[in-house]
């Protein structure tokens, strides 16, 4: 065999040890993403037949549909929120446990923090929603046994409530990868900072907000972005909880889509709301892997 | 004064992690009380606890007075104090019993499509990896790019077509409709991270074995993968955590029920009645957890390391 042979040969098998590879994932994630696009412009018939409909399905969704903007207010209100919590509750637990000075006793506490991970996510929406929200959950015989029977009411029914019940899953947001990752960046903070800081004077409350928040920033960061990717497009807690009720109040783009795509059969159209929150998050995706490769870095430094 | 400020911070994360642990403290304590006692007394502890610590001095002393138990639904029991408290036993998991019963074919499906799922990434992706990261050939650059691009498109942008495509492909209700995108998505970051992991293998261990005449797949096998014990172990957990977690693909790709996953078991469990035995839905979630409690007891450090490692986070922004 001459050399080009060989060389054609060894190439060829490099081909054929990717090949599974590439084509599973154009089968089952380019063809998908090329599809949410073109089927977009699509209205599907009950029976198969579909008709090309342009971009009405668009215009139908930023225009005419009336759930569009309370639906993205909703959204926009629990990703603030998200925000809010997962930046500072987290961050100072993981500040406490970074003071402590037993090394097992900081490892015992990651470890409490974490253990809730273990149980399936449906698990907890639906101990959320069942023991602690419901008639006679955990909140409502709580506030019976301390007297104020008159304040208990069904969290997640109750129009003015539900929303915010939404938000409080998982209260008090300690028990996830936030906590472990803040402890990351903290332990990563050089000894000589802490020691300068320690010799000028600057601990406690000062410390924490001049040294450690900024010490954080790359995590802080990534935090940020991910949990803002999630909050656009999460919404399998609103589906287990509420499906949207009552009436829309807790609907949020995601859960529209997949109630026009699996309970109205509209599939045309549920594809238009998935490109118009993709458009949304791509720009935030794009932060995301800038901060995330900056947060690798700091963590190889 | 630092060791009362030490006792003060063991006070306040004692407090968050008791908040914390609250709801899972008390799924555990109703998971052993009927719905009747939670009706009645929803903070107490289980009926069944008390009644059975007071007949372990009779049943120690191996008491063979007759004794009569009469349950909620009317049904008695009567026998000697020995058996009177395995009677008491059995019902305290009479909820993990029935739970048992209902959650088995879905822990079973679980196993199968997680399993399945994660030892075919495992292998395709090092394998692409590997070959991606040690050999150069035209289009190797543009297919690792190929491989990691479709991370930026998310889950919600994909779930309705890729639901067609199954749909069309015939694959819906099956385990396939699970397992072959679960491969797909999830060699995305297995190549992603073990290409990250092999470039960074010294080239002289290779130039090694080359001298010693070993072939490509050998390398491959014998030198890359137990290299790769650590970083392959934190890719199984992602994977594995992320997959198990999945609650809406297995939802809608099982329109008839036959293929639910402990996901979307839970759910179906849970919405299957306006009234459920909540001891039995208790139950089933804590019988849910224990394989991944098992998973982290087992391999605490990568675990962790799977987490926080940020990857796993991206995840969540593709099916």
């Amino acid at each position: 065999m001459n050399r080009l042979g060989h060389r054609t040969r060894y190439m060829l098998n490099c081909y054929v040890l990717v090949a599974t590879t590439v084509v599973l994932l154009s089968l089952f994630v380019y063809t998908p993403v090329i599809w949410a696009f073109t089927k977009s412009m699509y209205e599907f018939e009950v029976g198969g037949a579909s008709r090309f409909v342009g971009f009405r399905h668009y215009k139908e969704f930023l225009t005419r549909d009336l759930v569009t903007w309370p639906a993205l207010a909703h959204m926009f209100f629990l990703t603030c929120f998200a925000v809010c919590v997962r930046l500072s509750i987290p961050l100072v637990v993981a500040k406490l446990i970074h003071s402590l000075p037993s090394e097992r006793s900081r490892y015992i506490y990651r470890i409490i923090f974490l253990i809730p991970i273990v149980v399936p996510g449906v698990a907890i929406q639906l101990i959320w929603g069942s023991m602690i929200y419901s008639e006679t959950g955990f909140i409502n015989q709580f506030l019976s046994a301390i007297g104020l029977p008159g304040l208990a009411r069904g969290w997640l029914s109750n129009p003015h409530t539900a929303l915010l019940a939404i938000a409080f899953i998982g209260f008090p947001f300690v028990g996830g990868f936030e906590v472990l990752i803040y402890y990351a960046g903290l332990s990563g903070i050089p000894e000589s900072v802490n020691e300068a800081a320690l010799l000028e004077g600057c601990v406690g409350i000062r410390k924490f907000f001049r040294i450690d928040i900024p010490m954080v920033m790359s995590q802080l960061k990534l935090v940020l972005i991910l949990t803002i990717i999630g909050g656009l497009q999460g919404y399998e807690n609103i589906l287990i909880l509420t499906r949207g009720g009552p009436g829309f109040k807790t609907t949020v783009p995601g859960l529209w889509m997949y109630l026009n795509a699996f309970s109205f059969q509209r599939m045309g159209y549920a594809c238009s709301i998935g490109v118009c929150l993709f458009i949304l998050i791509f720009g935030l995706t794009f932060l995301n892997f800038k901060y995330f490769r900056s947060a690798e870095e700091l963590k190889e430094n | 004064m630092g060791h009362s400020k030490h006792i003060a911070l063991h006070v306040v994360l004692g407090f968050i992690a008791v908040l914390t642990m609250t709801p899972f403290v008390f799924v555990l304590n109703n998971s052993f009380r009927s719905n009747t006692e939670q009706y009645h007394a929803f903070f107490g502890l289980p009926n069944v606890l008390k009644d059975a610590t007071a007949l372990v001095g009779p049943a120690l002393r191996n008491d063979t007075k007759l004794i009569r138990i009469e349950d909620e639904s009317g049904d008695t029991f009567e026998g000697t104090a020995r058996e009177a408290f395995l009677y008491y036993v059995g019902q305290a998991f009479r909820g993990y019993k029935m739970a048992w019963k209902q959650v088995r074919p879905y822990m079973l499906n679980s196993f199968i499509v997680c399993l399945s799922a994660a030892a075919c990434v495992l292998f395709f992706g090092s394998l692409t990896a590997y070959v991606l990261s040690r050999y150069k050939f035209p289009g190797s650059k543009a297919i690792f790019y190929f491989v990691i691009g479709p991370m930026m498109f998310p889950a919600v942008l994909t779930l309705v077509p890729s639901f067609l495509l199954v749909k069309q492909l015939g694959l819906l209700n099956s385990y396939w409709a699970m397992i072959l995108p679960y491969i797909a998505g999830g060699q995305m970051f297995a190549i992603f991270i073990f290409k990250g992991f092999f470039d960074g293998l010294p080239e002289d261990l290779f130039e090694a074995a080359r001298i010693d005449g070993a072939s490509h797949l050998q390398m491959y096998w014998q030198i890359v993968l137990p290299l790769s014990k650590p970083i392959i172990s934190v890719v199984l957990i992602m994977n594995i955590l992320g997959n198990w977690n999945n609650f809406l693909w297995p939802f809608v790709t099982n329109s008839d029920g036959t293929h639910h996953v402990i996901a979307s078991g839970l759910y179906v469990i849970a919405r299957s009645t306006l009234n459920p035995d909540f001891s039995t839905l208790f139950a089933a979630y804590l019988i849910s957890s224990v394989p991944l409690l098992l998973m982290f007891i087992y391999a605490t450090k990568p675990f962790i390391q799977g987490v926080t490692s940020g990857h796993s986070k991206l995840k969540k922004i593709q099916p």
